[in-house]
């Protein structure tokens, strides 16, 4: 069998001094060049899953492998591209989106070197990619949700990954944004082929530009097509008992509306399985969402 | 003016030389620190660092009293600057727990070395009294509420030193510190060290603020490392311009400072620390007045 670009296998994790587990015996193989959406509530190990994968924590049991090596190992190597949430960023630093882009690989370069011709060029093709060669010289701290994204994005495709992991992408991103992400997701996609990992709380984030997605809430409760999702799913991934407050749901509200033909309480195992004439709402808001980012000015 | 009268007397010109060198030493390494520590909110850190050295020198005089430390006065500093970096790498091990927010990890390490500073200060007292050494514990005065002016050729030697190391270890590691600093959670993700990031940084900064008491004195040396930053971020919003506004900013706040100290015989390290404050000021007034001017000129253009 092929290297997987992700693999877990058995993975539990336990957080020190926590009383249950974050995640739960949870296997999942990623292939290399595969749209990969993780969908679950806030609490449900989506953050976690992400750590397990940069070797920023270690499995309590189970084994997880970034493109056949230890997650520490591909960390070292560069082999994720992670896109961080908006407001983790120090957005007052007086940096300008050209300079945070290089920084993603020019930190390797020893302090006596230029940075290279190579990676200066890299880097130009992957602001042209993202779309954000037009701001390129504004201050980062003064680009709207969308354009922050993007360079973001740039940053971590001119680094050379292989695996882009975008945690909690549209948040502070509006409608109009959302779709222009997903457009961007494609577009970078289709030109490098690199494996893209997608988590967030909302399925439109999730959904769109994905071949297969994830449903974890603390188990992978699914794992389908983005066509497989129902709203039995829906309501059981989000109903879960998360927080071990007996089914009360941290800040998200699933309404699933089905037509009554379609109420059966299965997992959907394929595309063809889903009910065409399903309409779904979904809305939260996820405890980290502290940015509140604008509608893309540079559309 | 008294100061350039001052300048041709040469007793006094020559300890003008001795303390504008010190400080240029000081305000060159807190200046290119100094717009870190302002976009990385560490404020707070430069004043629990700075307190520390009450520990620091404490610890130091027990260790002179029993006779461990030998009687010099740069054994004395060195002693106090382990301390602090020791205190500042303590404080942000401690604030790395999620039970710990990093201000309270700060205000213990903060008071805590206060108090630890009292009483070995005091016991030190004791044992070098018993011993007949009470010469050996020296005024704590002196390095926690130095004065630029009583600066001599080893404060010049040894600031510039710790200066040049400072600069230079900053040099080496800029880009994946820069990384870091702008993004802490990303840059881990992509390969950068950031425990070994945050504990150079602590390092530097402690060493720098150790070295800033002997200008301004403890209460005052946080303010060298949080106003050159603050007014150059105002000024500009790209990263050398900024660094070197910074620095430039602390060399015109010394110099305008010392110049005051003179005319107006007020001590030296409030005015200089007063001066940076009115250049703060200034760049606040200029940034609002370009922002003004930038807006008048947009509505001008769209007319």
């Amino acid at each position: 069998m092929a290297e997987a670009a992700v693999e877990f296998k058995g993975v539990s994790y336990r957080y020190p001094g926590a009383a249950g587990l974050a995640l739960d015996n949870v296997s999942l193989r990623v292939e290399i060049g595969e749209r990969l959406g993780v969908l679950g509530p806030n609490g449900g190990g989506k953050s976690t899953l992400l750590k397990l994968m940069l070797g920023l924590l270690e499995p309590s049991s189970g084994t997880v492998r970034v493109g056949g090596r230890s997650p520490r190992e591909a960390r070292a190597a560069g082999v994720i591209g992670y896109v961080a949430q908006r407001a983790d960023a120090e957005l007052g630093m007086p940096l300008s989106v050209r300079d945070v882009v290089t920084l993603g690989s020019a930190w390797r370069v020893p302090a006596w070197r230029g940075v290279p011709t190579e990676i200066r060029a890299r880097v130009d093709r992957m602001l042209g990619l993202t779309g954000a060669d037009a701001f390129a010289d504004k201050p980062i701290g003064k680009l709207s949700g969308g354009q922050l994204q993007r360079a973001m994005i740039a940053r971590a495709l001119a680094a050379d990954a292989k695996v882009l992991a975008l945690d909690e992408p549209t948040v502070g991103i509006d409608a109009s944004g959302q779709q222009m992400f997903a457009d961007l997701l494609a577009r970078v996609h289709a030109e490098l082929g690199v494996t893209i990992m997608v988590v967030s709380h909302d399925l439109r984030a999730v959904v769109a530009g994905s071949d297969r997605v994830a449903c974890l809430a603390r188990r992978l409760h699914s794992h389908t097509s983005p066509q497989g999702i129902t709203p039995q799913i829906l309501a059981e991934l989000f109903s879960h008992d998360v927080a071990g407050l007996g089914g009360v749901l941290a800040g998200m509200h699933v309404h699933a509306h089905a037509p009554s033909d379609c109420c059966e309480h299965e997992h959907a195992k394929s595309a063809g399985d889903a009910p065409s004439t399903v309409k779904l709402s979904v809305s939260g808001r996820s405890k980290d969402a502290r940015a509140q980012g604008g509608p893309d000015a540079n559309s | 003016m008294q100061t350039l009268e001052h300048l041709r007397e040469f007793g006094v010109s020559g300890f003008l030389v001795v303390a504008l060198l010190a400080g240029l030493s000081v305000v060159a390494m807190c200046g290119v620190l100094s717009v870190l520590v302002v976009v990385k909110k560490l404020g707070f850190v430069g004043q629990g660092v700075s307190h520390s050295a009450f520990g620091g020198v404490g610890l130091a005089a027990l260790l002179a009293a029993v006779g461990v430390l030998p009687d010099w006065p740069l054994a004395q500093l060195v002693v106090v600057v382990l301390f602090c970096v020791a205190a500042a790498l303590g404080m942000a091990a401690v604030s790395d727990k999620r039970t710990v927010p990093v201000d309270t990890a700060i205000g213990m390490f903060l008071v805590g070395s206060m108090a630890l500073g009292a009483v070995l200060t005091q016991v030190a007292q004791g044992v070098a009294a018993e011993r007949g050494r009470a010469g050996v514990v020296q005024s704590w005065e002196a390095i926690l509420f130095g004065s630029i002016l009583t600066a001599n050729w080893e404060d010049v030697i040894v600031g510039w030193i710790v200066c040049v190391a400072v600069l230079v270890t900053a040099w080496i590691i800029r880009r994946p510190l820069l990384f870091w600093a702008f993004d802490e959670d990303s840059a881990s993700a992509f390969g950068v060290r950031g425990r070994a990031m945050k504990t150079v940084l602590m390092i530097l900064l402690a060493l720098a603020i150790v070295v800033a008491m002997r200008l301004a004195g403890v209460v005052l040396a946080t303010a060298l490392l949080v106003l050159p930053g603050a007014a150059a971020l105002k000024l500009s919003d790209r990263f050398w311009p900024v660094t070197i506004l910074s620095v430039l900013m602390g060399v015109a706040g010394l110099v305008l400072g010392l110049v005051a100290s003179f005319e107006l015989s007020w001590q030296p390290g409030p005015c200089v620390v007063l001066a940076m404050t009115l250049l703060f000021a200034a760049s606040v007034g200029w940034s609002k007045l370009r922002s003004v001017a930038s807006v008048a000129g947009a509505s001008a253009a769209s007319t």
